[in-house]
C-alpha cells in the first residue's frame, strides 16, 4: 500500500516536472529605475522576464528618493537595468558602477550630453523606441535563446506607439504654433512634439523643478504669460507642487486659462507607456480645445 | 535699467513686506536678547522652530503657524529651566529639534509632494511666500511690538539688573516668560524671511551692531531695527539685480541679508577699534 501511494507520489512529480519546462518561465531578472522603464521591459520581456521598478510612487518627487535594503537586494540579481540618466537617478549610480549587469541609460542611448537642462526624457516620442532597441538587444544578448521572441517583442512596441504620434500629429496640425505657459519641464518633450510653444522662462522651469528660489522677474514674467490672451493653457506637474505652483494655478483659473496636470512618473492607473502617453496627449488635446476664449 | 520694474514686481513686494517687518521685530527684540545674553537660547528656539516649519510643509499649513508653535514649544522648554542650565538646556533643545525636523523633512519629501523642502525651512525661500503671508507676518510683528511696548520699561530693568528689578517688585519671572514669547515670535518671523538657520543672523547682527555704536539701549533699538531693515531691503535688491550677474538666475536673497549683517558688525567693529 504503501509502495503504490510513493509510486503515485512520484508518478505525479515526475509529470509536475515533466509539465514545468512546457511553461514559460523567467530567464533573466531587469530592473527598470522608472516605472516607465520597467512597464517597456516588460513588453520586450514578455514570460521571459521578471521586471522589477524601484520608482513608482507617483505621489512624490522622484527627485527626493531615497534608498531602502530591498531595492539594493533588487540590483544585485539583475540582469539588465534600465536607468533615465542626467542626474535623474543618480542615487543608483553606485549600484550601478559594482554591478554584473547590462546598464541602459536613456541618456546613452539618446546621445544627450550632461549638460542637457531637461531629465525628463520619456515625454519624447523619440526616447522609448531608442530604448526598447537596446532593451532588446540586452535581452537578446543574455539570453539567445529567446533572441527572435524580444525582437518580434520590440517591433510589435514600436507599431504601439504609432496611435500615439497620430495623435500628437493632430494636434500639431490643429495648434502648432500655440503658446503654453507650464510649471515644470516635465511633459515639454511632448509639448514641443505637438508642435506647442512652450513660452514660460527655463529658469523658472528649473527653479521649480529644483526646489530654489524663483526668481522675481520670471515670476512676473510667468503671472503675465497667464493673463487672458497670452497663454492658451497651463501644464503643471501633478505629482509635485509647492507654494509658488498653487500660485500660479490659482491666477490661471481667476483668468479662464485652462490647466493640465501631467505626472511625471507613470501612475499605477496607466495599463502601459504607450497608453499613458495617449491619454496625456487626450488631455492636451482637450485643455487646448478649452483655453483661447 | 537694471532695476527697471522691481516694485511692480509681487514677489519682490512681498518679500519687502516679510523682510522688513520681522527685521524691525528682530531688531528690537534682539537688544533685549543681548542685554540678557540670551543669544544662544534665541538660536536654540530658531532651531527648534524649523521643525515647526517642516510640519507645516507636512500638514500644508501656514509656515507662520508651524513655525510659531514649535517656537512656542521650545520657549516653554527654555522657560522651564533653572537659570544656571541655561546654555545646556539650550543645547540639548536644538538638537531635539533639529532632529525632529529631520524627520518632518523626510515625511515631507516622500509622503507628501513638496520640493526643495529642506533649504526652504533651512534658508528660506522670500521670493515664493506662499500667498497671504506678508500679511499674517505683518500682524504678527504688529502684535509682538504692542505687547513689547506695554512690557518695555520693567523688561528692560530686569535685563540689565534682574536683582535690583526684583527688589523693586517687579515680576521678574513673568517678564522673563513674557520675553521667551516673543522671542518665539521674533525668532518665526526671521525664520521665514531668512531660514531658520540663517534666523539667528538677523536677531543678533543688528543690535549687536547697534550696540557697538551706542550704549544706550533705546537708541540701540531704534539703530537696530533700521539695519536690519536695511539689510533686508538691501538683499532683496541686491538678489533681484543678480537676475542679471548670472543669466535667468538669482542668487538666494538669504545669503545678501546675512552678508549685509556681517558687513555692517565687520565695519562697525572696525570703526570702533
Amino acid at each position: 500500500m504503501r509502495r503504490t501511494i510513493l509510486g503515485m507520489l512520484a508518478a505525479g512529480l515526475a509529470m509536475a516536472l515533466g509539465v514545468m519546462p512546457a511553461r514559460a518561465q523567467p530567464v533573466l531578472h531587469a530592473v527598470g529605475l522608472e516605472r516607465q522603464y520597467a512597464d517597456v521591459m516588460r513588453q520586450i520581456g514578455g514570460p521571459y522576464v521578471r521586471v522589477i521598478a524601484i520608482e513608482t510612487n507617483p505621489d512624490t518627487d522622484p527627485h527626493e528618493f531615497e534608498l531602502s535594503p530591498a531595492i539594493a537586494q533588487a540590483f544585485s540579481g539583475a540582469d539588465v537595468i534600465v536607468a533615465n540618466g542626467l542626474g535623474y537617478d543618480a542615487w543608483a549610480d553606485r549600484f550601478l558602477a559594482g554591478s554584473h549587469a547590462t546598464v541602459i541609460s536613456a541618456q546613452a542611448v539618446l546621445k544627450l550630453p550632461d549638460s542637457t537642462k531637461n531629465p525628463h526624457l520619456w515625454y519624447d516620442p523619440a526616447t522609448m523606441p531608442a530604448v526598447a532597441r537596446a532593451v532588446a538587444a540586452a535581452f537578446a544578448a543574455r539570453d539567445p535563446a529567446h533572441a527572435a521572441v524580444y525582437h518580434a517583442n520590440e517591433r510589435a512596441f514600436e507599431a504601439s506607439l504609432v496611435p500615439w504620434a497620430q495623435a500628437l500629429a493632430a494636434v500639431k496640425t490643429r495648434y502648432a504654433g500655440t503658446k503654453v505657459a507650464v510649471t515644470e519641464p516635465v511633459a515639454n518633450g511632448l509639448l514641443r512634439a505637438a508642435g506647442l510653444s512652450i513660452v514660460t522662462p527655463f529658469s523658472l522651469q528649473a527653479a521649480i523643478m529644483n526646489g530654489t528660489d524663483p526668481a522675481p522677474q520670471d515670476v512676473t514674467a510667468q503671472q503675465a504669460l497667464l493673463a487672458p490672451g497670452e497663454a492658451r493653457i497651463l501644464v503643471y506637474n501633478e505629482q509635485v507642487t509647492d507654494a509658488l505652483t498653487q500660485s500660479f494655478l490659482a491666477l490661471a483659473r481667476t483668468d479662464g486659462v485652462p490647466v493640465l496636470g501631467v505626472y511625471e512618473l507613470m501612475p499605477a492607473t496607466a495599463t502601459s507607456y504607450q497608453g499613458w502617453m495617449q491619454s496625456e496627449t487626450a488631455a492636451l488635446a482637450r485643455a487646448l480645445a478649452a483655453g483661447g476664449h | 535699467m537694471m532695476l527697471g520694474g522691481i516694485l511692480a514686481s509681487a514677489p519682490v513686494r512681498e518679500a519687502l513686506l516679510i523682510g522688513g517687518a520681522a527685521a524691525v521685530m528682530s531688531g528690537v527684540i534682539g537688544v533685549f536678547t543681548v542685554l540678557r545674553g540670551q543669544a544662544f537660547a534665541g538660536h536654540a528656539l530658531a532651531d527648534v522652530s524649523s521643525a515647526g516649519g517642516a510640519l507645516a510643509l507636512l500638514l500644508g499649513i501656514s509656515p507662520m503657524l508651524g513655525f510659531f508653535g514649535l517656537g512656542l514649544l521650545g520657549a516653554c522648554g527654555l522657560g522651564a529651566q533653572k537659570r544656571g542650565d541655561a546654555d545646556l538646556a539650550s543645547g540639548i533643545l536644538l538638537g531635539a529639534g533639529l532632529g525632529l525636523t529631520a524627520l518632518l523633512l523626510h515625511f515631507a519629501a516622500s509622503l507628501r509632494n513638496v520640493s526643495g523642502a529642506a533649504v526652504s525651512v533651512m534658508f528660506g525661500s522670500l521670493f515664493s511666500a506662499p500667498p497671504g503671508e506678508g500679511s499674517m507676518v505683518l500682524a504678527g510683528a504688529v502684535a509682538g511690538m504692542l505687547v513689547l511696548a506695554v512690557i518695555s520699561r520693567p523688561l528692560l530693568l530686569a535685563s540689565l539688573d534682574a536683582e535690583l528689578a526684583a527688589l523693586r517688585g517687579l515680576p521678574v519671572r513673568l517678564l522673563a516668560a513674557m520675553f521667551l514669547v516673543l522671542l518665539a515670535l521674533a525668532v518665526t518671523l526671521s525664520a521665514i524671511s531668512v531660514g531658520a538657520i540663517l534666523s539667528t543672523a538677523l536677531l543678533i547682527g543688528p543690535p549687536a551692531t547697534a550696540l557697538r555704536l551706542t550704549r544706550r539701549p533705546w537708541t540701540a533699538m531704534a539703530l537696530a531695527a533700521g539695519i536690519g531693515l536695511a539689510c533686508c531691503w538691501g538683499g532683496v535688491v541686491l538678489a533681484y539685480a543678480s537676475y542679471d550677474w548670472t543669466p535667468g538666475r538669482v542668487w538666494p536673497v538669504s545669503f545678501f541679508i546675512v552678508a549685509l549683517v556681517f558687513s555692517a558688525y565687520a565695519a562697525a567693529s572696525w570703526r570702533r577699534a
